[in-house]
């Protein structure tokens, strides 16, 4: 038979002798059935709990007066989740050091290009290479693995932000650009990985100066709905 | 360019299908707290006051029971819905996310709440000291309270007379026939009522676990 319908293994899950036998049958061979009939056998046995307990009213009216006195002591709201926060360190330093890099092939661009004379070609960049002003690591929300990197480049008049993203899932969808705003309340979209995990996005450089700074990468469902889904498979702050 | 609200951290784990699994259980009740908690995420206090109406006893009551003293079970009522405020962009509108996310922030104020009485040898030695009290930190007896709880709430929420019914089925452990003559319904209305009721507390208290993860 096919599995057993949620009602009959609630009756089951009441009384065991409850209801045909080839349900019972089927409940007692088929792990789906089975597990489903011990999950509601589990819920009864989670009832009989007292009644809850309200708070006395002052509780309330403390919580209320907290919250509208706000908190001079803390930036409005954690902006970001605890685990970003955390890492908004390590960026610095990769930020750094690729601005050095990016600085010193400048130098050596200048230097090196317009002499003409015997220029080690190693040392003159891909034409495209801008100065990476900023960038951050990607991982996983719930989790630190790895889900690549991100960074923000200058050229010389325009702003990039250049995505290089690793194991995003194969769940079906698109996978948006956002920039999150590190009040954690805007965000604009920058675009979509078109072809593979990697991307370059144009933005306005305000973006990144007003706050937008946090890269996140969502998987959208192809539901017309241009808002984010929700579902956030990497993120990390540019720094 | 268009604003819109932070995408909370997800608690979906990476990969999982896009389209969620509690859209086939969707009500009207689960719309109510989607939309609960969206005007939450915007910054809207008087939403907060409406969380704080439906949950608190949960929250509370969760407290007490996790640190068997009235003043501190007070404590971190009042810690977690400051803190649910603060924290509200990290919150995912979806309808079983907020009691799972208000009963987050509490596990953790509880922990605080015991490390603080840990830091006090005088408090530790009398909660020890007190006959049947656990030990006060044992996560999985704490996770079954919470989800004992949840029961409760979902069966208090319950429209009548499916609540009614619930309640003598499985807190007085009345037969389905004595109910049945209880509240002048046919035995099989009863019936029903207790399986569709079970299942409904199924679908709440794995809606809460799902958000727990
Ligand atoms: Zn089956």
């Amino acid at each position: 038979m096919s599995h057993a319908d949620p009602d009959q293994l609630a009756g089951l899950a009441l009384d065991p002798t409850d209801g045909p036998e080839d349900v019972r049958d089927h409940a007692a061979t088929c792990p789906e059935c089975a597990a489903l009939l011990a999950a509601f056998t589990g819920v009864r046995r989670r009832a009989g709990a007292d009644a809850l307990v309200a708070p006395p009213a002052r509780v309330r009216a403390q919580v209320l007066a907290e919250v509208r006195a706000g908190d001079p002591a803390e930036p409005a709201a954690p902006p970001v989740p605890d685990e970003l926060a955390r890492r908004r360190g390590v960026p610095l330093w990769l930020a750094a050091v690729a601005a050095a890099l990016a600085l010193l092939a400048g130098v050596g661009l200048g230097r090196w290009g317009t002499g003409g004379e015997g220029a080690p070609e190693a040392v003159v960049p891909p034409a495209d290479t801008g100065t990476v002003v900023a960038a951050a690591t990607l991982t996983a929300l719930d989790s630190d693995a790895d889900r690549g990197e991100a960074s923000a480049v200058q050229s010389e008049d325009t702003f990039t932000i250049r995505v290089s993203a690793t194991e995003l899932g194969d769940a079906p969808g698109v996978r948006e650009v956002w920039l999150i705003h590190v009040d954690g309340v805007r965000m604009v979209s920058i675009g979509l990985l078109a072809a593979g995990d990697d991307g370059e996005f144009a933005v306005p450089m305000e973006l990144i100066d007003e706050g937008y700074r946090i890269v996140d990468i969502s998987v959208e469902p192809d539901d017309g709905d241009p808002t984010h889904s929700g579902v956030s498979v990497a993120r990390g702050e540019l720094a | 360019m268009t604003i819109i609200p932070f995408p909370a951290r997800s608690t979906r784990r990476y990969g999982d299908p896009v389209v969620t699994q509690a859209m086939s259980f969707e009500d009207e009740q689960d719309d109510a707290v989607r939309a609960l908690a969206a005007r939450l995420v915007a910054g809207d206090e008087t939403a907060l006051e409406e969380i704080y109406d439906r949950w608190s006893a949960l929250v509370h009551t969760y407290a007490l029971r996790a640190l068997r003293d009235p003043h501190d079970a007070e404590d971190v009522t009042q810690q977690v819905f400051v803190a649910a405020w603060r924290s509200r962009h990290t919150l995912t509108p979806s309808p079983a996310a907020l009691p799972a996310w208000l009963l987050g922030i509490a596990r953790h104020k509880v922990a605080d709440a015991r490390a603080a009485r840990a830091r006090d040898a005088d408090r530790v030695a009398a909660v020890v000291s007190l006959p049947g009290a656990h030990d006060g930190s044992d996560q999985s007896v704490d996770d079954d309270v919470a989800e004992r709880l949840v029961v409760r709430q979902a069966v208090d929420e319950l429209p009548d007379p499916r609540r009614t019914i619930m309640f003598l089925a499985f807190w007085e452990e009345r037969s389905h026939a004595e109910i049945a003559e209880t509240v002048g319904l046919p035995l099989g209305t009863v019936k029903s009522h207790v399986r569709r009721g079970l299942i409904k507390l199924h679908q709440q208290l794995e809606g809460v676990r799902h958000e727990s993860r």
